[in-house]
């Protein structure tokens, strides 16, 4: 079992990666031609030359560029995450009204894929060959070669527009405002579409991955030892297979996240929901330095953590590694 | 260009020709009361400070909250509105406005004219993009009493009275906004003004809501309980959202004008290009004159010649324009600044009258059929502007000049347009607006060549009798003589050509049949909406 | 191997496969001969639909979309495969490191790959090429760079539990050199898995891709299919063929390349087939 000093010291490693990506993003934005004044000028329409040395100067892009980075670096030691000069907010506030929908939207994708990729990967290994193999070995890859927007419209045109069971797009029912329980009745059925969509993108993979991962466990010596022992088939598969055959699902669940935490860009412009990786893309098209790296910090903590967690399923899983 | 550059993003596309037969539903019947009108505003505006940004996503809400001194009717005169009447004195050099009685904000303080003087002065005439240069002639506003404002102008400046929309020039309480940093105001995104609709709340990326003000100075209005701008980032899913109900008005091509033909063929949509008289926006592609190949007047009417308007119209913008012969949109025929008699680069033979040119000026054919190689640069602002890059690649493939494309995003290409000026040419598009002197002159006088400064001169080309006629339009009161300015500038700058003009871009507003009485007025969605009612 | 070789051919869907991806290739290679000059040149009225005077019809501006698909086929072939192999190279080699070798050297990979890894991938590449421009060498660097993060941490989880079996323990303790426990035992017992996210690479960095060009950042001098299914995507409802056209050839290819990643799995690790 991991000790609660093995946790304290693997979080104390992650300080400097945070860090460094932060830094990393940093210098790459600053390679980037043109800056958050340009955007405002083009989007406001005109801008004098004296306004926009005014606004640079607010912005503090009038700094040279290593002063810039030490006093973001500050900064983000106290976890203040600036403020961004386009929306007019603190970074933290616009990053946390972002994230409970992308929680709700990447914890119900990642629980969809892993538990159904699962199944189905089991479910072909078991039936290796056979139709049923061939049947979600195609299904799952024609999923996942659809282009996610193109799904996305798809199921847009067939359960909202033809047969009107789910709203095309947004969190909640603007014409209604619902509250409490209605509320979140409201969101469930709006997130159906999307996490549906973005679900089908990922599954292939777990599935795959799953299917792969069953037939190689099963021919390790250990399940001929098991099998030896006399466990019936069943109990071979529940008490040894599976357990070792979800190792890489888990690998790949927590290397998922961090991909669908600011991944879901597609998704999320498609069906309107309110999540940061749309946040994110705009912030870079719009040079809001201050935004995009607050939401890189904040998924970097967040895959840190999951990663964490990642390693600690694993000595759950396989008591043979060493947590060091 | 002043208007928003992003709601090109996507599509910008316009509704003309052939949606002439599709009238707008007239109002009939009698106005319901309530109801929540939903429209979709793309994309999301980054603020809500309509004084500081002409950003098209901006003015769709906020002219909901803020009222201007004037509203417009769709011959494009003055009509009342916070002012309800006013007079220009003989000179020109003093116009007096006399307010409405009576009008609160909504925080229930009372709109006077110190508003009035504050807005002005301290706001427009400072952070108002556009402001800068509409009251540049203004030295002071006067307040006799509360119920009077008189502008004090240093020459005549008639562009002004066209510009006093809640859009161009909303009001503002001077009691909220005169305190504090108005560049960075903490009420910027929670408006306080004197319209029919009160700001609620904005959930960022998803809505804003604005609910009834019932202390509206227009008793029994507005019909509607409640408006909602949503935004939903994606064109498919816009349409979508039409189809289903789920929103109910939608313009500045929100929905793509490839779905708008699909769209309108449904039972409860109908479409309109009424209500962007005041945009006037021309597509457009901008030489940069001070360097080879496009120095050269001829090389520039070659490409003038060889783009087949129709073409573009047709099947970059399915439909949606009408060639553009000049600078001058021809909206203005309507008050007589517009003319066609200027040299027609339309022609069927355009292709050969290109080759023609380069001949002349010496741009010879190598042994590979190419005379020279430049880079086009395409305007970020969504997929119309990239599929007429590509078809510009292969009319300019026909006249011997091989172009490369280069596509960068919005910053990107805003920084080398009209900061380094490090391009050949770059597709663009400009709008007009209510005025040439406001919309038009930014193009082309020598004074706005500004490194730095977008929308403004980027070809810089200019020629003294240009800009002396563009000195005088500005302060000519007689309708007449400065159409005549107009007439011979327009001329003048179509035969050097520094740039393209290739076709009057018109945007279509999508909505629901049962929303009605839209539009009222040339200002379109960017009207108050208070007479707009909702069938149940 | 030649064992090998006879299960990969007696695996019907991986002989399906690999006849497929020939023909892609093949695509590829005869689509100047074909279709001689620039495939964006406008040729016929827009808007044909497939089997009307041009076999697979026409775009909206006019295009030849025959043309386009075999001129994609090479600019989205390249892509896959050099991104794949690229990040590839990379994921194993600092996957197998550390995980082979754990302790400081695995801390310190890892943390790399952590680096690169929590930044949300898609962003990432949007951000190298908007910071980069968007040629198409730049659009292959972008998406090996943020391709190779999973292969590695895949890979060190392979390493790690292989590293505690039995066998190489015994490798081990017999004084073998690390290089050669690595290449001779554990890579090959690794390997079906790489092959498998590997032929999923393929594909991802394909639709990565296609993603790209969805949002406008592809290169605009070089017709891939994922420009084509971009730029048809406005035109979804109206004209399905221009998605669907260049949508079936990525699904064509990217199933293709499962299959043969199947079958080589299956190929090369025989043991698997007695389940």
């Amino acid at each position: 079992m991991p000790s609660l000093a093995y946790v304290l010291r693997r979080l104390a490693q992650a300080v400097p990666t945070v860090l460094a990506i932060v830094v990393l993003n940093f210098l790459l934005l600053q390679l980037a031609p043109g800056d958050a004044a340009d955007v405002l000028a083009g989007e406001a329409g005109s801008a004098t030359p004296e306004y926009m040395a005014q606004l640079r100067k607010s912005f503090g892009l009038d700094q040279p560029m290593w002063l810039q980075l030490l006093l973001y670096l500050k900064q983000v030691v106290t976890f203040d995450l600036g403020f961004s000069f386009r929306h007019g907010m603190p970074v933290s506030e616009l990053i946390l009204s972002r994230l409970g929908p992308t929680l709700l939207l990447m914890g119900t994708v990642l629980t969809l894929a892993v538990f159904v990729g699962v199944l189905l990967g089991s479910l072909a290994a078991r039936h290796l060959n056979r139709w049923q193999d061939n049947l979600i070995s195609t299904l799952t890859v024609l999923a996942y070669a659809t282009p996610v927007f193109w799904a996305g419209l798809m199921l847009i045109v067939l359960f909202s527009v033809k047969l009107g069971w789910f709203p095309t797009s947004g969190m909640q029912k603007v014409a209604a405002f619902h509250e409490g329980f209605a509320k979140v009745k409201d969101i469930a059925h709006h997130l159906v579409l999307p996490a549906v969509t973005l679900t089908l993108f990922y599954l292939a993979l777990y599935a795959r991955l799953m299917r792969a991962s069953v037939l190689e466990q099963a021919s390790m010596d250990y399940v001929v030892t098991a099998r030896a022992k006399g466990l019936t088939e069943r109990q071979v598969i529940r008490r040894h297979v599976l357990r070792n055959a979800m190792l890489p699902v888990v690998t790949m669940a927590g290397v998922q996240v961090g991909a669908i935490f600011g991944g879901a860009v597609v998704v999320e412009t498609v069906f309107a929901w309110p999540g940061l990786g749309l946040l994110a893309y705009e912030s870079l098209f719009a040079r809001d330095l201050n935004l995009l790296l607050g939401i890189f910090f904040v998924s970097t903590c967040l895959v840190v953590m999951v990663n964490l967690a990642v390693d600690l399923c694993y000595s759950m899983l396989d008591p043979r590694i060493e947590l060091r | 260009m002043t208007l928003q550059r992003l709601t090109r993003n996507f599509l910008a596309l316009a509704g003309a020709l052939g949606l002439t037969a599709i009238a707008p539903v007239l109002a009939q019947g009698t106005p319901q009361k309530g109801g929540t009108l939903v429209m979709v505003v793309q994309p999301e505006p980054p603020t809500l400070a309509a004084y500081q940004s002409t950003a098209g996503p901006v003015g769709q809400v906020a002219t909901k909250v803020y009222e201007g001194l004037l509203e417009y009717s769709f011959d494009l005169k003055p009509m009342p509105s916070l002012a309800q009447s006013w007079t220009v004195a003989p000179d020109g050099k003093t116009v007096t406005f006399k307010l409405t009685p009576n009008v609160k904000f909504h925080d229930g303080k009372p709109f006077t004219s110190a508003d009035v003087q504050f807005t002005v002065m301290d706001v427009l005439k400072k952070v108002h993009p556009r402001g800068v240069n509409t009251f540049r002639a203004v030295t002071a506003v006067e307040t006799p009493d509360p119920l009077t404002a008189i502008f004090k102008l240093s020459e005549p400046a008639p562009y002004m009275m066209m510009a006093l929309s809640s859009y161009e020039s909303p009001m503002l309480p001077k009691h909220v906004f005169g305190t504090g940093d108005i560049a960075t105001h903490p009420n910027a995104n929670r408006p306080v003004g004197t319209g029919p609709f009160k700001f609620v709340e904005w959930q960022k990326g998803q809505f804003m809501r604005l609910d009834r003000n019932p202390d509206y100075r227009k008793a029994g209005l507005p019909h509607l309980d409640r408006v909602v701008a949503r935004f939903i980032a994606d064109a498919g899913t816009r349409s979508a959202a039409m189809e289903t109900q789920e929103a109910h008005i939608g313009g500045f091509n929100a929905v793509p004008p490839v779905d708008v033909k699909r769209l309108s063929g449904l039972p409860h949509i109908a479409t309109t290009y009424k209500g962007y008289e005041m945009q006037a926006p021309i597509v457009q592609l901008d030489f940069n004159t001070t360097k080879p190949p496009f120095n050269d007047a001829r090389v520039r009417q070659a490409v003038a010649y060889a783009i087949d308007r129709q073409f573009v119209i047709d099947n970059v913008w399915f439909g949606f324009g009408k060639p553009a012969t000049g600078p001058i949109s021809s909206n203005f025929k309507a008050n007589g600044l517009y003319t066609d008699q200027v040299r027609n680069y339309n022609v069927k033979n355009g292709v050969e009258m290109a080759n023609k040119l380069l001949d002349e000026a010496g741009k010879k054919r190598g042994a590979d059929g190419v005379r020279f190689e430049i880079v086009h640069d395409v305007t970020p602002y969504g997929e119309e502007w990239r599929r007429f890059g590509e078809y510009v690649q292969q009319q300019l493939a026909k006249i011997g000049i091989k172009a490369t494309l280069r596509y960068e995003d919005v910053p990107a290409w805003l920084r080398r347009v009209y900061t380094n000026y490090d391009f050949d040419l770059t597709n663009n598009w400009i709008q007009t607006l209510a005025d040439p002197s406001i919309g038009m002159h930014r193009l082309y006088h020598s004074n706005t060549i500004k490194a730095g400064t977008v929308f403004v001169n980027n070809s810089r080309w200019t020629t003294k009798e240009t800009d002396e006629l563009m000195n005088k339009a500005n302060v000519e009161t007689d309708p007449k003589k400065r159409a005549a300015l107009y007439h011979d500038l327009q001329k003048r700058i179509v035969d050097a050509s520094p740039l393209v003009f290739v076709h009057e871009l018109n945007f279509v507003t999508v909505y629901n049949k049962r929303v009605n009485n839209f539009p009222v007025s040339p200002l379109g969605l960017y009207s108050a909406m208070d007479t707009v009612w909702l069938a149940k | 191997m030649r064992d090998a070789f006879l299960r990969f051919v007696r695996h019907k869907p991986a002989l399906v496969g690999l006849v497929l991806l020939v023909m892609v290739v093949i695509a590829a290679a005869v689509a100047s001969l074909l279709y001689p000059g620039d495939p964006f040149r406008i040729v016929g009225k827009p808007f044909q639909p497939p089997l009307t005077d041009f076999p697979l019809g026409t775009d909206m501006l006019g295009r030849d979309l025959a043309a386009a698909v075999f001129y994609g086929a090479r600019t989205t072939l390249l892509i896959g495969f050099a991104a794949t192999l690229i990040a590839t190279v990379v994921g194993v080699t600092i996957g197998g490191l550390a995980g082979y070798f754990g302790g400081r050297a695995d801390a310190l990979l890892m943390r790399l790959t952590e680096l690169f890894q929590t930044i949300p991938f898609f962003l990432f590449a949007i951000l190298l090429v908007a910071v980069l421009g968007s040629s198409i060498g730049k659009i292959i660097f972008a998406i090996a760079v943020v391709s190779w993060p999973p292969m590695a941490r895949l890979v060190r989880g392979e390493f790690m539990a292989m590293r505690n079996r039995e066998f190489v323990q015994a490798c081990v303790s017999m004084g073998m050199g690390h290089a050669r426990i690595i290449v001779v035992h554990i890579l090959p017992n690794t390997l079906s898995a790489i092959v498998v996210t590997g032929s999923l690479m393929i594909a991802t960095a394909i639709l990565i891709e296609s993603g790209l060009s969805f949002l406008g950042l592809s290169d605009p001098n070089v017709m891939s299919w994922g420009y084509i299914i971009g730029s048809g995507r406005s035109v979804l409802r109206t004209a399905w063929w221009i998605c669907a056209v260049p949508g079936v050839a990525i699904l064509l290819t990217v199933m293709a390349i499962n299959l043969v990643g199947d079958g080589l799995n299956d190929a090369l690790n025989p043991r698997l087939r007695q389940l």
